[in-house]
Formats: C-alpha cells, sequence, structure tokens
C-alpha cells in the first residue's frame, strides 16, 4: 500500500513539474494588407481579359466548352460583390480591347482614361488568362532497391499525371490617369485524378485556391502561420 | 510505517510546489509563464513577460525569439524584426529561431510590399 501512495505521488510530481527544455508550436493570425492602396469603396470596372490559350482551345476540344471571359468576369464579380466595399461597374458591352498583346495592353493609357471617364470608375482591372490541360504524364526515374542481391538500381517507370494549370496576369489601371497602378500574376495547378476530369470543376478549384490571393489584391486578408516558441 | 509514508508524500509534494514557484524571479520562469498565456492567445500578456525575462537576462536568445513571435501576434511587426534579429544574433544556430525568422523574413517583405501609388493621385 505505501509502495502505491509513493508511486502515485510521484506521478503527481511529474505531472505538477514543468517540461525542460521545450518547444512549443503557436499558430497565428497574420493580416495580409491590400496590394493596392484604396480606401475601399471606389468604383471598378471589370475590363476584358486576353484570353492567352486560343491554340490550345482549339487543339483540346475539351477547353471548347469552357467561355474563360465569362467565367472568370462572372467569378470576379461575385468575390468582389461579396467580401469587398468597391462598387463593381459594368464596362460598356461592346468594349474592345486595343491590342492582344498583354505589354502593348499596359501601355494603352488613353484607351484607359477614356474607359474611366466613360464609366466614372476610379480603378480599372484587365490582364490576361490562361486556362489549360497539362500533361505531365511520362516516364521519369526511380530507385530500386534489388530484393535478390540489395543492391541499388535505377528503373524508367511511366507516371501519369493530368492536371489544370490557371494563370492570371492582373493589370490594374488608375480609371482618372488610365496609368498602371499593379501588375501580378498568379498561377495554380491542380492534379486530377484521372484524364476525364471535369474542365469547369477543374477552372473553379484552381479560382478558389487563388480566391485569397485575389482578393488581397483589394482588400486586407487573413492568413495561418505557425511559429515556435520556447516554453522554458 | 503507513504515517511515516503520508509525511513523506507531503514533503514531496511541498518541495515540488516550492520548487515551482521559488524562482517567479527568474528569466525562466517568465518565459514559461509567457508561454503558457501565449499558448492560450493572451498574446499583450505574453510579450509582458517575454520582456520581465529579457530585463533580466538581456542575453537570453530564447526570450528575443519568443518576444518576437509576440509581438509578431499583436501585429507589431517592426519590432518583431528587431527581436527575431536580436535573437538570432545571440544564437545563430538555433534551428527553431532560425525557421521562424525565415518564415517572418517571407511574410513581412510580401505585407510591405505595396505599390506606393494610390488610384486617382495622379
Amino acid at each position: 500500500m505505501p509502495r502505491r501512495t509513493a508511486a502515485a505521488a510521484f506521478a503527481l510530481l511529474l505531472g505538477a513539474a514543468p517540461v525542460w527544455a521545450g518547444v512549443s508550436q503557436v499558430r497565428l493570425q497574420l493580416p495580409l494588407r491590400p496590394r493596392l492602396p484604396l480606401r475601399g469603396n471606389e468604383r471598378i470596372v471589370l475590363a476584358p481579359f486576353l484570353i492567352v490559350a486560343e491554340a490550345e482551345k482549339a487543339r483540346d476540344k475539351r477547353l471548347q466548352n469552357v467561355d474563360l471571359q465569362a467565367e472568370f468576369h462572372r467569378f470576379l464579380q461575385k468575390q468582389l460583390g461579396k467580401k469587398t466595399r468597391l462598387e463593381v461597374v459594368e464596362a460598356p458591352a461592346d468594349i474592345k480591347l486595343p491590342t492582344q498583346n498583354l505589354t502593348e495592353l499596359t501601355h494603352a493609357v488613353d484607351f484607359w482614361k477614356a474607359l474611366g471617364n466613360s464609366t466614372n470608375a476610379d480603378i480599372i482591372v484587365s490582364g490576361s488568362l490562361e486556362f489549360k490541360i497539362e500533361d505531365r504524364s511520362g516516364y521519369k526515374t526511380e530507385e530500386y532497391v534489388s530484393p535478390i542481391n540489395g543492391q541499388t538500381y535505377y528503373r524508367q517507370v511511366y507516371v501519369e499525371q493530368t492536371g489544370f494549370l490557371f494563370d492570371i496576369v492582373f493589370l490594374v489601371f488608375d480609371g482618372h490617369s488610365g496609368e498602371k497602378l499593379l501588375q501580378d500574376e498568379f498561377k495554380d495547378f491542380r492534379q486530377t485524378g484521372g484524364r476525364r476530369a471535369d474542365e469547369l470543376q477543374g477552372l473553379f478549384e484552381n479560382l478558389f485556391s487563388l480566391e485569397n490571393q485575389i482578393l488581397n489584391l483589394f482588400v486586407a486578408r487573413e492568413r495561418e502561420a505557425d511559429r515556435y516558441i520556447f516554453t522554458d | 510505517m503507513k504515517s511515516w509514508t503520508s509525511t513523506a508524500v507531503a514533503l514531496l509534494l511541498l518541495a515540488g510546489g516550492c520548487a515551482s514557484y521559488s524562482n517567479t524571479e527568474n528569466s525562466s520562469s517568465q518565459i514559461a509563464f509567457g508561454a503558457d498565456v501565449a499558448r492560450k492567445g493572451l498574446w499583450r500578456e505574453a510579450a509582458f513577460r517575454f520582456e520581465q525575462a529579457i530585463a533580466k537576462d538581456p542575453k537570453n536568445a530564447r526570450a528575443h525569439n519568443n518576444l518576437a513571435v509576440a509581438l509578431e501576434a499583436s501585429g507589431e511587426f517592426a519590432r518583431a524584426l528587431t527581436e527575431y534579429k536580436k535573437a538570432l544574433e545571440l544564437a545563430p544556430n538555433d534551428t527553431y529561431i532560425r525557421r521562424n525568422y525565415a518564415r517572418f523574413a517571407e511574410f513581412y517583405t510580401s505585407y510591405t510590399r505595396t505599390t506606393g501609388k494610390t488610384a486617382g493621385a495622379s
């Protein structure tokens, strides 16, 4: 009986003892400042984007079912309307970009100024969109240890890897001066389970994974981060 | 025999308790207390405790690291950067401090990266 009591006391002491040489991981919520220094209630026009993957679209029949311009506009409009205080203004229906070259688009100051004046917008968003199905299947070299002699060999194995690649270049212009305020690029690759994955689902997988980064152009966001603290 | 065991157990418990609380004034115990409240999300209190630990032992890299984390959690990023640098200066080979600093540097760079232009300013 005394032995049992002593053991219990020892366990109690162990429990009460501080953790020696300890390190603990903590999770912080860090703010992400908006990339554009805005008031928050500006009028924003979503101009058309250049569609980069036209040639790809012609090759891959599955991409022909996706109206990238319309889907992206709808997504962006919805996100900006829901998660910011920006006033989204409709661009004129007959608006045509002055060029199909991204660099030239960046320097089309007069065009952006005219669009800003006609819509009374503070900022204008445009850029380029690329969405394609990437087949990364192929032979890859892998290490192989022989169970017979225990030696390491290298062998070629066929790895099937298909996915959707989404690449957005954002251009943000000042609606009053037509000057470029910001240019940024976001990319996302989503691997699919097989070759027959749905392209629209793939597109939205890409977009939802980029949502935080896209919105962070206009409004503050938060992100989680892990850090270590010492406990003694 | 039974009363002897009970007395021994009581003495052991008392000694354990005393050991835990006798050093409330040293930097280690401030760090321990600070870490405890930090894990509960009380970052202001934690920062105060880590500052106390540094006041008692200015060359304690662990205290500087913890203070940096507490300042980061409270949004005081410029001060956090200073504290991370001090911690790293005092313990350049500490893996945890190096990892924290690298992750903070990545965050802080993107946080301070703005265009510098404002819509309608020109």
